[in-house]
């Protein structure tokens, strides 16, 4: 039997494990702040409202149609780099547990996905009060959001399991990661979106960012996701766990000792 | 039937430095065909245990004796599955607990309490055991109030209680000890030892690594003694030699 799928099925029956450590982390985090996990609502409120009004001058675009965008935008993005983070220390920050307890490997990146995916949740409310603010038409496109978002999660899921094992044998990787952000954060539809570039919206679409990004972002404003943009997500999702599935078997029995 | 079998185990050790950890050498090794990683910082390998054999059956308790440095850690965590060994087989059947590092799994920021749940759920404890075991374990630790506040307010003397408490509680048929007591104040120490004895009933196998002489020969009935990766059992009579 394949080790590495024993192992991510074994992790998946504790999920209990999981959702409980994930949420006393949160917890733990925000313990003594009053605010506790709002400040980061917060923070996308003040980030969106900030930027919104200073871009969509810039990039002369009005604002009832930039700011849901831009506010969309951010919040994906930042539960997907979010993932991809803290994914880079999925095994090595935890290499305490790892070494005295025997726990499927596997559920250290399903909790680095769910807390991001808790605090994604927290910032949902300010897209919804931007879009209520701003006029935007609600409609059952909406609803879908959520197909989108579980294709999303399992992208991310064995994004942050690659990411994880790749961390713990390499410690550079953490800093390249860390450099690179930046300036993703940029060439990505963030800000934009890939379809305001004059001639580079080509281009855009080599990013896998762009596809991620959008394929939740079209739900929340209101059209289905492209069929495209659907597509490279599906095989994003072949791809990435063929790979990190390969790669976690074959280094399965190595994992331990490189933390 | 509760057993622990090792079948000629080896166990490798990478050592990694900066340099081989590093990416730009991996992609120098790959584009020089692996030359240079020869000849500057390749990977060390530390072997720690070398071809270890030994049956351990229901009913036994073994304690594992030897100098720092000698693996009795590495040899534990072979047990419990966390080290994979390189060549040789393991077989173990039965629900494994492990009491190596007491820290590990334990958040500052949060309660006692709350720290008892995260614990009890990483030893593999299911939510109704630990909700079951709860009264028990408040009781053990004798924390009263304190299970409220953070953890980081506790001395290392309560901390230590806490994850006792919980360790024991697991009801494991395998039962893995590292070098756990020595700490606590004489009254824990006494309490401790009660539990740990009607714990080791009901535990079907016992592994013990400890330096203290007289608390192997008062839980185990076999005894290994590992030297530079090699396990040899012993008889009682040569334990004290140790001492």
């Amino acid at each position: 039997m394949n080790l590495a799928i024993t192992d991510i099925f074994q992790a998946i029956q504790r999920w209990q494990l999981v959702i409980f450590i994930g949420l006393s982390n949160v917890k733990a985090r925000y313990r003594r702040s009053v605010l506790g996990p709002l400040w980061l609502t917060l923070g996308t409120v003040v980030g969106a409202a900030g930027l919104g009004f200073l871009w969509s001058e810039l990039l002369k675009v009005p604002r009832h149609e930039f700011v849901p965008s831009l506010t969309a935008g951010l919040i994906i993005w930042q539960f997907v780099s979010g993932v991809i983070m803290e994914g880079v220390y999925g095994f090595s920050r935890q290499a305490a547990t790892i070494k005295n307890t025997s726990q499927p490997y596997f559920i250290h990146p399903m909790q680095v996905v769910l807390q991001q995916f808790v605090n994604f949740l927290h910032n949902i409310p300010v897209f919804f009060l931007v879009a209520w603010l701003l006029d935007v038409s609600f409609n059952l496109n909406m609803l879908w959001v959520l197909p989108c978002l579980i294709l999303l999660i399992l992208n991310l899921l064995w994004l942050a399991l690659l990411l994880g094992i790749l961390g713990a044998r390499f410690r550079d990787i953490e800093f390249i990661i860390n450099m690179v952000m930046p300036l993703l954060l940029f060439t990505s539809p963030v800000f934009y979106r890939p379809n305001y570039l004059p001639f580079s919206e080509d281009i855009m679409w080599f990013n896998p960012f762009s596809h991620l990004i959008e394929l939740i972002r079209h739900p929340l404003l209101g059209s289905p996701p492209p069929d495209f943009v659907v597509l490279t997500n599906l095989a994003f999702l072949v791809v990435g766990w063929t790979l990190a599935v390969w790669l976690f078997n074959r280094k399965y029995n190595s994992l331990a000792f490189w933390l | 039937m509760a057993k622990l079998y090792f079948d000629n185990v080896s166990i490798h050790y990478p050592i990694f430095n900066s340099r081989t950890m590093s990416i730009r050498n991996q992609l120098v090794r790959i584009a020089t065909g692996g030359i240079i990683e020869r000849e500057e910082g390749g990977v060390q390998i530390v072997s720690a245990l070398n071809n270890v054999s030994f049956q351990i059956n229901e009913g036994d308790a073994v304690g594992l004796v030897g100098h720092n440095g000698a693996g009795k850690s590495t040899l534990l965590r072979t047990m419990a599955g966390v080290y994979a060994p390189a060549t040789g087989h393991v077989t173990r059947e039965g629900r494994v607990a492990t009491l190596f590092d007491m820290g590990a799994g334990m958040d500052p920021e949060l309660s006692g309490r709350e720290n008892i749940w995260r614990m009890g759920f990483l030893l593999g404890m299911s939510r109704t055991q630990i909700n079951d075991e709860m009264s028990a374990i408040e009781d053990f630790t004798q924390l009263g109030d304190f299970l409220e506040l953070p953890m980081r307010t506790y001395s290392t003397g309560m901390a230590m209680r806490l994850m006792f408490a919980v360790a024991t509680s697991t009801a494991p048929e395998i039962l893995l000890v590292d070098e756990v007591f020595g700490t606590g104040d004489f009254e824990f120490q006494k309490k401790a030892k009660v539990r740990m004895q009607t714990l080791l009933q009901s535990v079907k196998i016992l592994v013990f690594a400890s330096h203290a002489m007289t608390l192997v020969r008062e839980h185990c009935n076999r005894f290994f003694l590992l030297e530079h990766g090699v396990v040899r059992e012993i008889d009682e009579s040569e334990l004290s030699q140790f001492e």
